[in-house]
């Protein structure tokens, strides 16, 4: 559906752009921690292609050899299937960066099989069209913008279902994902910049948080959710804080590591 | 200060349907369902588009009363570009955003304000957690819509 303003828009651009501008200057400084809590609002998790287009202006990273032989398959816990959701579609950036498009069809047709597993396929099927269609067309940023919608479209029909702790494991999934392949990345050809992507300590705080606020005590107590969640915290000590300087190779493959270990289970749903 | 706000889903219009409604208009409905604050915010980023920023589906907004702020933390990285945009429904309202880094210093890099739509760019000296502030500065409304979203290369 459209809104009917939209059918004004350019007239309404254009009237604004005529209008007298009202002069706004901002402070130089804000204090936030005077700032009200109610009035901030929770981390925006940045999809994985914020980062990897960083890695690309980087150098060249060969993306092919980041994507996995096969993405996993569905064991039937809900949890292990909202989980792998969030790292398919994380591979779906990947392979876009690889521009592979016969990868990115079959990522594509993956989601769907994963979102009709735990009953939102309705709100991905569209999407996993349109990434075909773009993929054949090697559109590569709406591809990438369709990635991105798969994820929201997946989480909010997941929400209006009333299963927000599922919601929270796809972007878990995809956030643990999207660091393997950074941290994989990185550690082949080490530097202070590309290692700097991984400061990111309120994403890990905000995903701790939510992973300890789970609603379903049975969930939580899932081996799979209780390894991402050991996960986790053991990242919190090596993600760097705001005034830390970037993490080293060592610290780089460490959390490959731990992070790979954790992808495996997600894929193999052995928790 | 009594603020709504939350984190907004886009079922697969939003974006998509900014671009499509130029290429459609006989063919629109006429009954709304997306939020129009939201409409105006990618009708903001629309031009940007042209030149390479990736607008994230993710979008953001509530209502806000006039002097209201709202703080939006945001998770960027150094060697991208970014942009916030903003947009609200309410006619003489306005909105701004300003982009502030982790210790409160205003970053952004360049900024504009035409009525109900603004944006701000920022390209961060370091990855980490920045702000993106909303304000409404002067509404008709007591309670004004407003909706955000950014775009990155």
């Amino acid at each position: 559906m459209i809104p009917r303003l939209l059918l004004f828009a350019p007239a309404l651009v254009a009237a604004s752009a005529l209008a007298a501008d009202t002069t706004v200057t901002p402070p130089e400084a804000v204090d936030l921690s005077k700032f009200p809590a109610a009035s901030v609002e929770e981390v925006v998790v940045p999809v994985p292609s914020e980062i990897f287009i960083v890695l690309d202006k980087l150098g060249s990273p060969n993306w092919k050899n980041e994507l996995p032989e096969n993405e996993g398959q569905s064991t039937g816990n809900r949890a292990q299937v909202a989980l792998l959701l969030g790292a398919v579609i994380a591979d779906g950036f990947i392979a876009v960066q690889a521009q592979d498009s016969e990868r990115v069809k079959d990522i594509g047709q993956h989601v769907l099989t994963l979102a009709d597993a735990i009953n939102v396929r309705k709100a991905v099927l569209a999407r996993s069209k349109s990434i075909t269609e773009k993929a054949d067309a090697k559109k590569w940023p709406e591809v990438r913008r369709e990635f991105d919608g798969a994820l929201q479209d997946v989480r909010g029909a997941m929400e209006e279902l009333g299963d927000r702790d599922l919601a929270q494991l796809v972007s878990v999934g995809g956030w643990v994902r999207g660091t393997q392949a950074l941290t994989s990345v990185v550690s082949k050809n080490y530097s202070a910049d590309g290692a700097e992507l991984l400061n990111q300590p309120h994403i890990l705080d905000h995903f701790i948080r939510q992973m300890d606020d789970l609603e379903n005590p049975r969930l939580k107590k899932e081996p799979l959710v209780a390894r991402v969640r050991k996960l986790l915290a053991s990242l919190r000590p090596l993600i760097a804080r705001a005034s830390a300087a970037a993490p080293n190779q060592d610290t780089v493959k460490k959390i490959n590591r731990l992070t790979g270990d954790t992808v495996s289970a997600i894929t193999t749903g052995e928790g | 200060m009594k603020t709504q706000s939350s984190r907004r889903r886009l079922s697969g219009s939003g974006f998509c349907a900014l671009a499509l409604v130029l290429g459609f208009l006989a063919l629109a409905p006429s009954h709304a369902t997306v939020d129009d604050a939201l409409s105006f915010a990618y009708e903001a980023a629309a031009p940007y588009v042209k030149q390479g920023f990736t607008v994230r589906e993710d979008a953001w907004g509530g209502d806000l009363g006039v002097k209201d702020q709202k703080a939006v933390t945001a998770q960027l990285f150094r060697g991208n570009e970014y942009w916030f945009w903003t947009g609200t429904d309410v006619r003489n309202a306005v909105v701004s955003v300003s982009i502030y880094d982790s210790t409160g210093k205003l970053v952004q890099s360049e900024a504009w304000q035409r009525g109900r739509f603004s944006g701000a760019r920022v390209t961060p000296q370091r990855s980490g957690t920045y702000y993106a502030i909303v304000t409404i500065h002067k509404s008709p409304a007591e309670r004004t819509h407003w909706a955000l979203v950014y775009g990155y290369r």
